[in-house]
């Protein structure tokens, strides 16, 4: 799976997760935080995403991307470690 | 459920507990609206006020006020046998002299006592009470108890923009309590379940308190260090105790509160990982198994070090307990540390929180308005870390004094030569 394809299974479960956001245009490069996505939210997206993906690492090692692209290198990148 | 191998079904755990929320309090959502903070789903995040130390009022007070009914409870044998007095706290008023001597000078406890602080985030707390606990199962001074005091204030002495900035991911949570616990053999309150424990620790930078008065803080990365403890710490417990059943095992649940939204999305995390159980059915079992574990935190706050022992309160005053009842708690510290352990309450200990009149006493507090508020923020009154002389206007904000002045409540009055001078008003 690379990591454009990670990327549309996070703005899928963003959309999942503040159904408000369901008409709005979200690209990689777009981060969260500006989309009004707050921190509990944050956290969900990327369970759901982790789940979706297969993937088990701790949540702190998903921390630090700045938006949805590098949140998306950075799972393509744990899921092929 | 099964205890785990080799320990001795003694009793040990909290006698009485009294939960002290200051004298002032905020509106929550009127000091984000104030901040033009953009929150649209606000109520998600389950907070309404936080109380607000006044520049009298410090971790001394708050300790003193929360034990003062504790003791006062106490024949003169049973005072005669408190031989530790913990306090647990992030809000230190002195690297070497540890709260606990004040404490026990204001409590006027006897002098054959073991003094001493704990530090370690939001976890201190549990860390002290596991330290009582351990204390009175060793039985090296038998019929012993302990007093765990778990004292923290917000820092808000800020001293420039940038330390406000620094601030503002926690100043609508940030709030002040604390929490005394009585720790004996006859564990009237909570009986801990002797060696049913998890822990979960690994050093990150999540929040901290790096100067004397300052707090910096990434929510992001918090939330996720908090998220991993609640995991690992249950799985180290589930570990240790056969058949723990995250879903069947405890009646109720009380976590450590940055926030409720915190608690509530860490329960949903857990639900998930563990049993893959769907939104309806997780947020079915939040309303019946966490929520009135915030019946107190949602009042004042983060209390940091108190704060899991502020969700058992609040528990044991709005849940319905008909019969013992195992109750899992998870303790959170940022840094960081975390523990999830459990113990049984029973209706008994109810009657005996609720005869506390904790929340009679929160609504008591004064309501600060922005204005009173903001002037508190600009920090002129505050006693800064390391002053050595200082007299406090108790009329700063004049309508929180109380005119009902009983002589039981302590506020800090003058220091003199770094020493902290109190009076009972």
């Amino acid at each position: 799976m690379d990591s454009d394809r990670i990327a549309e299974i996070i703005i899928a479960e963003i959309r999942s997760t503040v159904p408000e956001l369901e008409a709005q245009p979200i690209t990689r490069a777009d981060s969260m935080a500006d989309l009004g996505v707050d921190s509990i939210e944050r956290s969900e997206v990327i369970l759901a995403t982790l789940e979706a993906i297969g993937l088990k690492v701790p949540m702190v090692q998903l921390h630090g991307p700045r938006n949805i692209g590098e949140l998306a290198d950075l799972l393509h990148a744990k899921s092929k470690a | 459920m099964t205890r785990a191998v080799g320990i001795e079904a003694r009793a040990a755990g909290i006698e009485a507990m009294n939960v002290y929320g200051g004298m002032a309090c905020l509106d929550v959502k009127e000091l984000c609206l104030h901040r033009g903070l953009d929150m649209p789903r606000f109520e998600n995040l389950l907070m309404q006020e936080k109380t607000v130390a006044l520049p009298y009022e410090d971790p001394v007070t708050f300790a003193v006020n929360a034990a003062r009914p504790l003791i006062d409870a106490l024949a003169p044998e049973e005072r005669a046998r408190i031989e530790m007095v913990v306090t647990c706290t992030e809000s230190g008023i002195d690297f070497g002299k540890s709260l606990s001597t004040y404490v026990h000078a204001h409590l006027d406890l006897p002098s054959n006592c073991r003094l001493f602080e704990i530090k370690q985030a939001c976890y201190s707390g549990t860390a002290g009470l596991q330290m009582a606990v351990n204390f009175v199962l060793a039985q090296t001074s038998p019929g012993a108890k302990a007093l765990v005091v778990a004292t923290d204030i917000s820092r808000f002495a800020l001293a420039d923009a940038g330390a406000i900035e620094e601030w503002a991911y926690s100043e609508p949570s940030s709030g002040a309590g604390a929490v005394a616990m009585l720790v004996s053999d006859t564990p009237h309150v909570l009986r801990i379940d002797p060696g049913a424990y998890g822990n979960h620790g690994f050093e990150v930078m999540d929040t901290c308190r790096p100067g004397p008065d300052t707090e910096a803080g990434d929510a992001d990365l918090s939330l996720m260090a908090y998220l991993d403890c609640c995991e690992g710490a249950f799985r180290d417990y589930s570990r240790r105790v056969e058949k723990a059943d995250f879903r069947e095992s405890f009646g109720q649940l009380c976590f450590h509160t940055p926030f409720g939204g915190m608690v509530k999305g860490a329960h949903r995390h857990l639900m998930r990982r563990l049993y893959k159980t769907p939104p309806k059915e997780i947020e079915a079992d939040f309303q019946s198994r966490l929520a009135p574990s915030l019946a107190f935190g949602k009042r004042v706050g983060n209390t940091a070090g108190g704060s899991v022992f502020v969700a058992l309160a609040g528990m044991l005053e709005t849940a319905e307990i008909n019969a013992p009842m195992r109750v899992g708690l998870f303790s959170y510290g940022s840094g960081c540390c975390s523990e999830f352990y459990s113990g049984v309450v029973t209706p008994e200990s109810q009657a005996r929180l609720r005869a506390m009149r904790i929340s009679a006493a929160l609504d008591r507090r004064h309501r600060l308005t922005i204005a009173d508020y903001e002037t508190l923020l600009r920090g002129e009154s505050v006693v800064r870390f390391g002053t050595r002389d200082a007299e406090l206007n108790h009329q700063i904000v004049p309508d929180a004094w109380p005119v009902d002045a009983a002589g039981d409540r302590l506020v800090l009055d003058a220091v003199v030569g770094y020493h902290r001078k109190y009076i009972w008003i």
